[in-house]
């Protein structure tokens, strides 16, 4: 790594005064310190935030509250989490390795960078780098985009977005300008010519909390590897369906491993809402699923993937798990 | 009278001597080793594949504070390495190959110190596929009249079969520590040949041998990769020289997956002809082998060997041609050779099993031979292999009887034998042992433990000899300074070569205090060999792809055991290791700039705890005595080699779906389906 | 670039220290403080090699920041037990076979202790998760389970 200072504030506002585009918020470095060391980032300070943020898991008045300093290991393990947020506490599980779910915070999480391999590659350049094009579009893209790619391809590699995308969650930031809380939908945003990059999360801003309305729903995330553990996801399904009596009145599909933002299965869901459910109805969902993606010439294999996983992800809530 | 074996007898289980050291952390490894005043050297590598170094301004990083030495080829004297190449050469031949380097005072200053160096490329043509076009340096062995056996043929099996480029991503990367006295080097290194380091080392430096000195206590792996002296050697000597301190070079993951060897991918193209009855009257190959773009270590891996040796066929043609590409040079991984090849020919036979409708294994016991056909002789051990497959057939059989299938997950059993061309051993190998007043042994051996157990068997080899308990034997080795010759650690040799001389050693100790053993020759009449075989069942999820391994089972012919838990702990790395051959390890090279795109171990996916399939070793203790004087074989190599082949008869027994190319991924399994 | 001056708790005793930020925790438990158990093979929390307990949680050393780590409890290998006895994962590593060429030993024996200090009676699975996060390229894992089963029927 590069040299650089070291700060650690007191106060949130303290760490706040010091954030800007080369002063970098280190949390569980889990994400930071491997960029640095491939120096694709080289900020010339890092601020440590672990003093000023919050880790807990809290519920009230309707919301269930994940300070951004919360661990993936806590949030696994919390028995609220589990019970009533159930796809939250499964992507926890099925991320990464049991270290990083000791040092892995839920802010980090969010706010990791892609892992496509032209772009974690510093002597290749690519358009999410601020170069001209993506490398992968024509090269090897096995792990690459279905949907929202253009003029980047990599996918999201977060776990956790999906299932919080599908919880319908929003994200608590504050910076300079004061605190807003962020529709979660709002916060990933697809990358620009002008913003390179997939949150909308501002230099001098930070993660405060995740926070998730309360919900009778049920819901599940369901991960596919190369290998049984610590790989990134081939593909992920996040599902979340609130029903009334046999009336489905709110359903939510995020994928993971399909866009450079966890991915709204739009059309499945239009498919469901509204309707009873039936096994046909979960087969017009998985029909409808991935209608608009556009594979590139190595992950088309990834279609027929996902239907699986989100017709296993829905039968798996509609048994009552 | 029967005696109760006592605690470690040759042939029963002994803790590993080195445990404790290693359980503790106090084993200390190259990457461990800290002198006083010790540099920090780094390598800079070529972002191209293939260019000519035409500039090299190190002035920046030459006046950095902390730095002590820096080396280019416009500096450093001019050393040969590789066949076609040099230490730093005027063209650069692949992504990772060597272009400059230094050492400073903390790895953080040569870390800053390598950023500063600028250096002018210019950019040449690059090669990276093995394709049918390609065409090198070719090797062809026959025997027989192969055509006229394909024409007495009533089937032939004729498919063209791929392996992978894999890499050996040991768990310590490659690294000394170099240190000068009075002109005497000594290289504490992370090596599987002590000796062979000091004498390619001395060569380069023009240095007598007697001036070298290779120091590996413990290591963290080789595989193959540390089998030979890699330049980081060199560099770290002429670094350490200049700078007038020691200099510690180890190489980063990436580098560690560019540069530092892997076993070469094949393109084989194989005919097999059989009469009705399944014997075999024609076996024609035609091997591409990815060379990288050099070739270490003298020597290429032998694809064809196999192919003439397992089975009995009097018409063999088997060709095999190097092609170079501008990737990193290859090196002998585990069984190199073996295990592309017998992928494919294991493959074939299965399919020729099944169009026959002959049992698998009955199949192979009707192409048994008792007979080195290539050198005409009879195995020392003509039988071990059909003892091996009786011993797979009741494994084999009970699990077909007993995996349920349900609709989305189906499950299947497969086959597949194997030999392999070294395990032997050979001189020179050279032990001595002292005794003690107090009745306990010193055995000193210049052989490296590259973890397979060595130390511990050596010891139960010795005890046994001189009837004490191992406990009471101290086991000195991998030092070139105790002057006793040793093979490399490579071809499973190290059991076989040393512990002759071992018990010979004993044995002469125990009539004076001390007494010296050498390895002897082979046997001239007759051909030592190792084979065994595999069965394995897998279950697939065939609406998502995944492919899970749920039971090895292997026997294999290691002649004598010596500790049965040595050989188990083996058989477990190996087949671990065939499995991610089998399923998940791929080097991938981006076609369009030549740079390998998972060059770390976040994306070159080698098998975890939670992959691992429950593995039973069925080896039986078969002591060759005509082989060497302790009747034991190598089992480093043999375990790898059926157990890819294994997993993929078992695929195609599942789903009936044939993947001739190496890794099936969940990719693949998803689009045969 | 500044150094400052650090304090970390290792293995129960209090190391004060001039560092610069950019120093790992892993090197310098292995440079400045001779600790090397913790091994240093990937470098980017893909291996698991240098696995350290912080406050009882099996973490990656190799990314931690060393000036990052004061008022955390550390444990290394060489802390798990007095001089001349081995911790009970320890013995159960010798006596299955836990390891061959042992460069991964110490990260996998952490993290197992790491599991056993929360959970004194895991099943398989549990002991199986535990380990997931350190690699073994030689291949001993079938001996890393049946030494962890080991070591939980010691307590």
């Amino acid at each position: 790594m590069r040299a650089f200072e070291y700060s650690s504030p007191a106060s949130v506002e303290e760490a706040i005064r010091l954030l800007e585009a080369a002063s970098r918020p280190l949390a569980g470095g889990t994400d930071l310190l491997p960029l640095m060391k491939a120096d694709l980032a080289s900020p010339s300070r890092l601020v440590n935030v672990k003093k000023v943020l919050d880790d807990r898991i809290r519920e009230d008045s309707g919301t269930l509250s994940v300070g951004a300093l919360a661990v993936l290991d806590e949030i696994e393990k919390n028995p609220v989490v589990r019970q009533r947020y159930t796809a939250l506490a499964e992507a926890a599980a099925a991320a990464a390795s049991p270290q990083l779910r000791n040092m892995a915070t839920i802010g980090g999480n969010l706010l990791q960078r892609p892992r496509c391999w032209y772009f974690r590659n510093p002597r290749i350049p690519c358009w999410l780098k601020g170069g001209e094009k993506c490398p992968a579009k024509e090269g090897e893209n096995r792990l690459h985009a279905l949907c929202g790619g253009g003029p980047c391809y990599a996918v999201h590699p977060s776990d956790l977005a999906s299932a919080l995308v599908a919880l319908e969650a929003d994200v608590r930031v504050r910076g300079k300008t004061g605190e807003r809380l962020i529709p979660i939908e709002d916060f990933f945003v697809l990358p620009t010519e002008a913003w390179r990059c997939e949150t909308v999360l501002q230099p001098d801003e930070l993660i405060v909390s995740v926070e998730i309305p309360s919900t009778e729903a049920r819901s599940t995330y369901l991960k596919a590897m190369e290998r049984k553990v610590w790989t990134f996801a081939l593909a992920g399904v996040a599902a979340v369906v609130r029903r009334s009596g046999g009336r489905i009145e709110r359903v939510r599909i995020v994928l993971t491993g399909v866009a450079p933002i966890p991915w709204r299965a739009n059309a499945a869901e239009d498919a469901m809402v509204g309707k009873q459910f039936s096994e046909t109805l979960v087969t017009d969902a998985v029909d409808a699923l991935l209608e608009d993606a556009a594979p590139l010439a190595h992950n088309a294999y990834k279609v027929p993937l996902l239907k699986t996983l989100v017709r296993r992800a829905l039968e798996d809530i509609f048994r009552d798990r | 009278m029967k005696r109760e074996h006592p605690p470690g007898a040759v042939g029963h289980p002994y803790p590993r001597v080195e445990a404790p050291e290693k359980v503790t952390g106090r084993a200390k490894y190259s990457s461990d080793i800290r002198l006083a005043g010790q540099l920090s050297g780094r390598i800079l590598r070529s972002p191209w594949p293939h260019a000519r170094v035409k500039r090299i301004d190190a002035s920046a990083a030459e006046s950095l504070p902390g730095v002590r030495a820096v080396l280019s080829r416009f500096n450093a004297p001019d050393i040969k390495w590789y066949e076609e190449g040099k230490l730093f050469d005027e063209t650069v031949r692949f992504v990772g190959d060597e272009v400059a380097a230094l050492a400073a005072d903390s790895e953080e200053i040569a870390e800053d110190a390598l950023r500063l160096i600028v250096v002018e490329y210019e950019a040449l043509p690059f090669k990276i596929a093995l394709d049918e076009r390609s065409s090198g340096k070719t090797q062809v062995k026959w025997r027989g009249d192969v055509q006229a056996g394909l024409r007495e043929a009533e089937i032939v099996i004729d498919d063209v079969f791929t392996t992978q480029t894999a890499l050996h991503n040991c768990m310590e990367p490659h690294g000394c520590v170099a240190t000068w006295e009075a002109g005497r080097l000594t290289l504490y290194e992370s090596t599987q040949g002590v000796f062979s380091v000091r004498c390619e080392v001395a060569e380069k430096l023009g240095l007598p041998q007697e001036q070298v000195r290779v120091v590996t206590q413990h290591m963290g792996g080789g595989f193959g990769s540390k089998q030979i002296a890699w330049k980081h050697s060199v560099i770290a000597a002429l670094l350490a020289r200049k700078a007038g301190r020691p200099v510690q070079i180890l190489l980063d993951r990436e580098a560690e997956n560019l540069a530092a060897g892997n076993r070469n991918a094949t393109r084989q193209h194989l005919k097999i002809g059989a009469r009705s009855d399944g014997t075999l009257t024609a076996i024609d190959v035609r091997v591409l082998l990815q060379a990288g773009a050099y070739t270490a270590g003298g020597e290429e891996s032998d694809v064809i060997g196999t192919y003439q040796t397992l089975y009995r066929c009097p018409n063999v043609r088997a060709e095999q041609t190097s092609v170079r590409t501008n990737t990193g040079p290859a090196i002998a991984f585990r069984a190199p050779g073996y295990a592309e090849a017998t992928f494919a020919l294991e493959s074939a036979m299965d399919q020729l099993a099944r169009e026959l409708k002959i049992d698998p294994i009955e199949l192979r016991l009707r192409n048994y031979t008792e007979l080195d056909q290539q050198e005409n002789k009879p195995y020392t051990s003509p039988d071990s292999l059909r003892k091996c497959y009786g011993e797979i057939r009741r494994a084999f059989d009970s699990l077909k009887g007993s995996l349920k299938t349900e609709t989305k997950k189906r499950r299947g059993v497969g086959f597949a034998a194997h030999d392999w061309v070294a395990g032997t051993g050979h001189p020179p190998a050279e032990a001595i042992v002292r005794i003690g007043d107090d009745g306990r042994a010193t055995l000193v051996t210049g052989t490296q433990d590259i973890g397979t157990g060595t130390r511990t068997a050596l010891c139960q080899i010795a005890a046994a000899e001189l009837g004490i308990s191992p406990s009471h034997v101290r086991i000195e080795l991998g030092d070139t300074a105790s002057g006793l010759q040793s093979p490399t650690s490579a071809g499973s040799a190290t059991l076989p070569s040393l512990g002759p001389a071992v018990r010979e050693a004993a044995a002469s100790a125990k009539t004076h205090s001390g007494g010296k053993g050498e390895r002897g020759p082979n046997p001239f009449h007759k051909t030592v060999r190792t084979c065994g075989a595999q069965c394995a069942a897998v279950e697939i999820d065939t609406e998502t792809g995944e492919v899970t391994v749920l039971r090895v089972v292997t026997a294999h012919d290691c002649g004598r055991v010596i500790n049965p838990t040595m050989v188990d702990s083996q058989v477990y790395g190996g087949v671990t290791q065939g499995m991610g051959f089998a399923l998940i390890e791929e080097r991938i090279v981006d076609q369009a700039t030549g740079v390998v795109l998972n060059a770390n171990l976040e994306e070159y996916l080698v098998p975890t705890v939670a992959d691992l399939p429950d593995t039973h070793n069925a080896t039986l203790s078969m002591p060759d005595l005509e082989a060497n004087t302790i009747g034991a074989k190598g089992i480093g190599e043999p375990p790898i080699i059926p157990t890819a082949p294994a997993i993929a008869n078992a695929i195609y027994d599942a789903i009936g779906v044939r993947f001739r190319s190496l890794p099936v991924t969940r990719k693949k399994i998803l689009e045969s389906l | 670039m500044a150094s400052h001056n650090v304090t970390l708790q290792i293995n129960g005793a209090e190391q004060v220290l001039e560092l610069e930020p950019r120093r790992t925790l892993l090197d310098v438990l292995r440079v400045e403080l001779g600790l090397t158990g913790a091994k240093r093979s990937c470098d980017m929390g893909n291996c698991g090699a240098c696995t350290v307990l912080v406050d009882g949680h099996a973490s990656y050393s190799c990314l931690l920041l060393a000036v990052d780590c004061p008022g955390r409890a550390i444990t290394t290998i060489e802390g798990l037990a007095p001089q001349g006895a081995l911790h009970r994962v320890q013995q159960a590593f010798v006596e299955a076979d836990a390891l061959q060429c042992g460069y991964c030993t110490p990260g996998q024996i952490m993290s197992l202790c790491g599991l056993l200090n929360e959970n004194p009676a895991p099943t398989e699975d549990e002991i199986v998760r535990a380990v997931s996060g350190n690699l073994c390229r030689c291949g001993a894992y079938r001996n890393i389970v049946r030494a962890g089963r080991l070591a939980a029927a010691k307590r």
